[in-house]
C-alpha cells in the first residue's frame, strides 16, 4: 500500500504539473459545447440568410436534447479518446525507453501497484474530462433545447466513465506490452478502429464493448433493452479486468527491455 | 451585417473564452518549461494562432517530459 | 564475512556470451573495482547483480539476506530522474518503494540529501541539475535504504574533474558503512579507492586480487637510467652484461629476482666514464598492468 501511494503520488504529480488535469478537461468541454452551439447556429444562419424560394419548407430535423448529447458523445469518442490515448500511451514504455524506470525496478517494487497507479491516474483524468465535457454539453442543451431526466443523465455519465476505465486499462496495458509507437498503433486499432468497424457492421450483433457508450445514450430515451445493456456492461468489466492482468504480466516481462 | 448582429454573442462567448484559456495555459507552459521538442517560438505561434488544435498539438507532441 | 558471492555467472545474448562464468566474492566493508575495456561486460554483470537482468546461468548469493533487492543500492552510469519531481520528492518516492518506515522517511531523505551536498537544491526539479548533482542524487537514492551492497556503474567517468573529485570523496565516506562494487575504466580512480580488483575481458575474469597483489604480480620492476647523451647510453648498453633496453638517452634494466641491486648498478655506473643524470627504480602503473591484462587491442 505504501508503494502504491508513492507511485500514485508520482503519477498524479505528473498529470497535474504537465497541466493534463487542466487542458484535457478543457478540450472535452470545448468538444461538448460545440455541437449544441453549432446546431443552434445552423438554424439561425439559415433563417438569417433567408433567400429561400417562396413556399420552401425548411425541413431541418427537430433536435431532441438526447440527440445533442449523442452528438457530443460522438466528439468524445473520436477526438476525445485519441487525445486521452496519446496523453497516456507512454506511461510504461517511455519510462523504460528513457531509463527512468531503471531506478524504480531495482527496488522490491510490485508491478501490480505500478500498473494500478498509472491506470488510476489516467482514469481519473479521463473521467474528470468526460464529466466536464458532458456538463458543458448538457448546460447548452438545457439552455437551447430542453433538459433530460437527470437520473438517466447520471446513468449515462456513469456508463461513459466505465467505458473510459476500459479504454485507459487497454492504453496502459499496451504501453506495458510494447514500445510507445507500437502501443499507440495497437490501442488506436483496438479502440478507434474498433468503434468505426462496429458502427459499420454493428447491426449484426448486439453485445460488443464498442457499443457501451451508445447504449449509455440510449438509456436517455429508453431505446435499449436493459438485458442487452447489462450484458455489454458485464463484457466491458470483464475485458477491463483482462487488460489489467495482461498489463501487469507484460510490464514484469518487459523488464528486460530496460535501458540501463 | 444584419446576419452578424443576429448572432447571439452571449452564447458563443464562453466558447471563445475557453479557447483563449486553453491557448494561455499552453503558452504559460511553453515559457516556463525547461525545453520543448522543437523551438519554443514555433510552439508559441502554433498555440496562439491554431484554434484548439494548436495547444493540443503542443501538449501531445511538443512537451518534453521524462 | 562475505557480503555477496557470485558463482559461474553467465549471460548470453544470442551466440555471444557477454558475461562468461564470472565467479568472485566480496568481503563485507570492502570496495572492489571492476575494471575492463569498453564492452567487456561490466554493465551487464552489474545489471545481473542488481536483479535488472536474469542471468542465463549461475548463482548470486548474499548470506542472511531474504530479498536481495532490498539489500542492494544501484547507480547506473547515466541515472535518469523524473523531470517533474524535485530532488526531495524523488527521494521520498524511492524510499517508500524500498519500504522505509513512514515516520522516519522524510527526515531520512533530507539527511541523505544533505550528506551528498544537495540540501540547498532539494526543492528544485531535477531537470535543472548539473551532471555532478545528478550523480550525487543518484548516490543518495542508492543509499537511502541503507543497502549492504552498493553497485555503481562508472560512477565518475561522465563527470568533469571537479565533479569527479566531489563524487570520489563522497564514495570514500560511504566506504566505511557498506560494501562497494564499482566498474570503471579510469584507473586512477580504481587506484584511489580499492581493496580488490577484478579485471574483466570479453566477459571473463582474467585477473583478480588485492591492489597490492596485482601490482606485485605485474609490476615488473626495472631501473631507468638517464644519460646526458644518446651515444653514452648506446655505449653503456653495448658494454654491460646486464639485460637492457635502450631508447635515446635512456636505458632500462629489468630487475629479476632482486638482481642487480641498486648498489651493484651504481658501482658499475660509477666506474664507467659516462655522465649519468638520473637513476630510478620503477614499477608498472596500474594503467600499464591494465594494458597488459586487457591485451594489446584494449581501448582505455
Amino acid at each position: 500500500m505504501q508503494q502504491f501511494k508513492a507511485l500514485f503520488l508520482k503519477e498524479w504529480r505528473e498529470s497535474v504539473r504537465s497541466f493534463k488535469l487542466l487542458w484535457i478537461p478543457l478540450v472535452f468541454i470545448l468538444l461538448g459545447i460545440s455541437d449544441p452551439i453549432m446546431n443552434y447556429f445552423m438554424e439561425d444562419i439559415l433563417k438569417a440568410v433567408g433567400n429561400m424560394p417562396e413556399g420552401f419548407m425548411m425541413t431541418l430535423p427537430e433536435f431532441q436534447p438526447a440527440d445533442l448529447l449523442m452528438a457530443s458523445t460522438g466528439q468524445f469518442q473520436s477526438i476525445g479518446l485519441l487525445v486521452l490515448i496519446a496523453a497516456y500511451i507512454g506511461v510504461f514504455s517511455r519510462e523504460r525507453q528513457n531509463g527512468t524506470a531503471t531506478l524504480i525496478y531495482v527496488r522490491p517494487v510490485s508491478f501490480t501497484a505500478m500498473y494500478a497507479s498509472k491506470w488510476m491516474v489516467a482514469s481519473i483524468i479521463a473521467m474528470i474530462s468526460a464529466i466536464a465535457g458532458y456538463a458543458g454539453s448538457m448546460y447548452y442543451t438545457a439552455l437551447l433545447y430542453g433538459t433530460v431526466d437527470w437520473m438517466k443523465f447520471f446513468a449515462m455519465l456513469g456508463t461513459y466513465c466505465l467505458w473510459l476505465l476500459f479504454v485507459m486499462a487497454v492504453t496502459v496495458a499496451m504501453s506495458a506490452a510494447f514500445n510507445t509507437s507500437i502501443a499507440a498503433a495497437v490501442t488506436i486499432v483496438i479502440i478507434s478502429l474498433g468503434l468505426f468497424i462496429d458502427s459499420l457492421f454493428g447491426g449484426f450483433w448486439s453485445v460488443t464493448p464498442w457499443k457501451l457508450a451508445n447504449y449509455g445514450i440510449a438509456l436517455l430515451t429508453d431505446s435499449v433493452l436493459l438485458k442487452t445493456y447489462w450484458l455489454t456492461v458485464l463484457m466491458v468489466v470483464g475485458l477491463t479486468i483482462l487488460s489489467i492482468v495482461l498489463g501487469i504480466v507484460m510490464s514484469r516481462k518487459n523488464m528486460r527491455q530496460l535501458k540501463i | 451585417m444584419e446576419a452578424l448582429s443576429n448572432i447571439p454573442w452571449g452564447l458563443i462567448a464562453p466558447l471563445l473564452v475557453l479557447q483563449f484559456v486553453l491557448a494561455t495555459v499552453a503558452i504559460v507552459d511553453i515559457v516556463r518549461i525547461h525545453e520543448t521538442r522543437g523551438p519554443k517560438w514555433v510552439w508559441i505561434i502554433v498555440s496562439l494562432f491554431v484554434n484548439t488544435l494548436g495547444p493540443i498539438a503542443y501538449f501531445l507532441f511538443g512537451r518534453k517530459n521524462q | 564475512m562475505i557480503c555477496i558471492e557470485v558463482k559461474e555467472l553467465t549471460k548470453q545474448f544470442g551466440p555471444k556470451k557477454v558475461v562468461d562464468g564470472l565467479s568472485f566474492s566480496l568481503p563485507m566493508h570492502t570496495s572492489t573495482a571492476l575494471i575492463g575495456p569498453n564492452g567487456a561486460g561490466k554493465t551487464t554483470a552489474l545489471s545481473m547483480l542488481a536483479h535488472l537482468m536474469e542471468p542465463t546461468s549461475g548463482q548470486i548469493i548474499m548470506p542472511n539476506v531474504k530479498d536481495m533487492r532490498s539489500a542492494i543500492g544501484f547507480l547506473p552510469q547515466y541515472p535518469q530522474f523524473y523531470s517533474w519531481l524535485t530532488a526531495l520528492e524523488y527521494m521520498e518516492m524511492v524510499a517508500s518503494l524500498s519500504n522505509l518506515d513512514k515516520r522516519a522517511l522524510k527526515s531520512e531523505c533530507k539527511k541523505m540529501l544533505a550528506f551528498v551536498g544537495l540540501e540547498d537544491a532539494m526543492n528544485k526539479k531535477t531537470v535543472t541539475f548539473s551532471g555532478g548533482m545528478k550523480q550525487r542524487l543518484g548516490i543518495a537514492q542508492a543509499l537511502v535504504h541503507k543497502p549492504k551492497l552498493l553497485l555503481l556503474d562508472e560512477p565518475v567517468s561522465a563527470l568533469d574533474p571537479v565533479g569527479r573529485r566531489e563524487v570520489m570523496n563522497l564514495l570514500k565516506e560511504v566506504q566505511e558503512q557498506t560494501t562497494i562494487l564499482y566498474s570503471t575504466h579510469i584507473l586512477n580512480d580504481a587506484e584511489e579507492m580499492t581493496d580488490q580488483l577484478l579485471f574483466l575481458r570479453d566477459g571473463q575474469l582474467v585477473e583478480q586480487g588485492s591492489l597490492q597483489r596485482v601490482k606485485e604480480k605485474f609490476q615488473e620492476p626495472r631501473y631507468k637510467i638517464t644519460f646526458s647523451h644518446e651515444n653514452e647510453a648506446q655505449q653503456f648498453t653495448e658494454q654491460t652484461a646486464l639485460q637492457t633496453q635502450w631508447a635515446k638517452n635512456i636505458v632500462y634494466i629489468e630487475i629479476l629476482e632482486d638482481r642487480p641491486t641498486m648498489q651493484q648498478l651504481l658501482y658499475q655506473l660509477a666506474i664507467s666514464p659516462y655522465e649519468v643524470l638520473k637513476v630510478e627504480r620503477q614499477t608498472a602503473s596500474l594503467e600499464e598492468i591494465f594494458m597488459k591484462v586487457a591485451g594489446e587491442n584494449a581501448t582505455i
